[in-house]
């Protein structure tokens, strides 16, 4: 079974205080992990947040309940991990799921090409109304 | 995040402390929006005190490099930190926003 040195997770409403509290758990969870180099921390924050984001942005509720985020972050020996779920959501578009860069005037459409740039691998899965994607990064 | 901002002689310069995400990238539009409708298109946003910045912050100064150069002017960007620097050169931003150390220095030669 792998060793987790350190974990922290959020789980409320998918808006705009989502957001906020889970970069305040990530920060945590730095001060817990005093180890993870700065570079690591920087990079996977910034992906966990887009990825956060991009819930927030564009996910879409299946039925009358509304779309919740439900984000768990490990430390690991040599990797750290988060999964960022969207529950009470529709599978997303086509377009919500691009990842190339967009031209230099465009004001939106980068999250997922920085996200696919700062981590090792990115996992996506849909189960009963959930969708999670799974961020690695090797540290 | 809180934004404030300060009109000086060749410009204005609009100051952000804390993380330029998605919550305050719709503030930062209407702050520079206010000071451009002000009658300062030349503008420096200093980011100094903004220690994150997402995919949606950038959005929002590219919006603003826009509004500025629509209304005949710029927008520069001063005080980088690492993390910002860093979604600058992965998006490859960092050719278009152009970074200054300081407010001072954005529009110093100009």
């Amino acid at each position: 079974m792998t060793e987790v040195i350190a974990r922290r997770g959020y789980r409320g409403p998918s808006d705009d205080d989502a957001i906020e509290a889970i970069h305040t758990e990530l920060d945590a969870l730095w001060d817990d992990a005093s180890f993870v180099p700065e570079m690591d921390r920087m990079t996977f924050t910034t992906a966990v947040i887009e990825s956060a984001a991009n819930i927030v942005q564009h996910a879409q509720p299946v039925g009358e309940k509304p779309v919740e985020i439900d984000v768990d972050i490990t430390v690991q020996p040599t990797r750290l991990v988060a999964r960022v779920s969207a529950h009470n959501a529709r599978e997303p578009f086509a377009e919500d799921m691009q990842a190339d860069l967009p031209d230099e005037e465009a004001e939106s459409g980068r999250g997922l090409a920085l996200i696919e740039m700062l981590v090792t691998t990115v996992t996506f899965e849909r189960q009963d109304g959930t969708n999670t994607w799974i961020l690695t990064r090797e540290t | 995040m809180q934004f404030s901002y300060e009109v000086r002689d060749t410009y204005a310069e609009v100051k952000g402390v804390g993380r330029l995400n998605m919550v305050a990238a719709p503030k930062l539009r209407e702050v520079v929006a206010e000071v451009v409708a002000g009658g300062s298109s030349r503008v420096v946003v200093n980011l100094a005190e903004t220690d994150f910045m997402d995919s949606s912050g950038l959005g929002a100064l590219i919006g603003c490099l826009k509004a500025a150069r629509q209304a005949g002017g710029d927008l520069r960007i001063s005080g980088v930190q690492p993390q910002v620097k860093m979604v600058l050169e992965l998006t490859n931003m960092d050719r278009v926003l152009t970074a200054y150390s300081s407010a001072e220095e954005a529009f110093g030669n100009d």
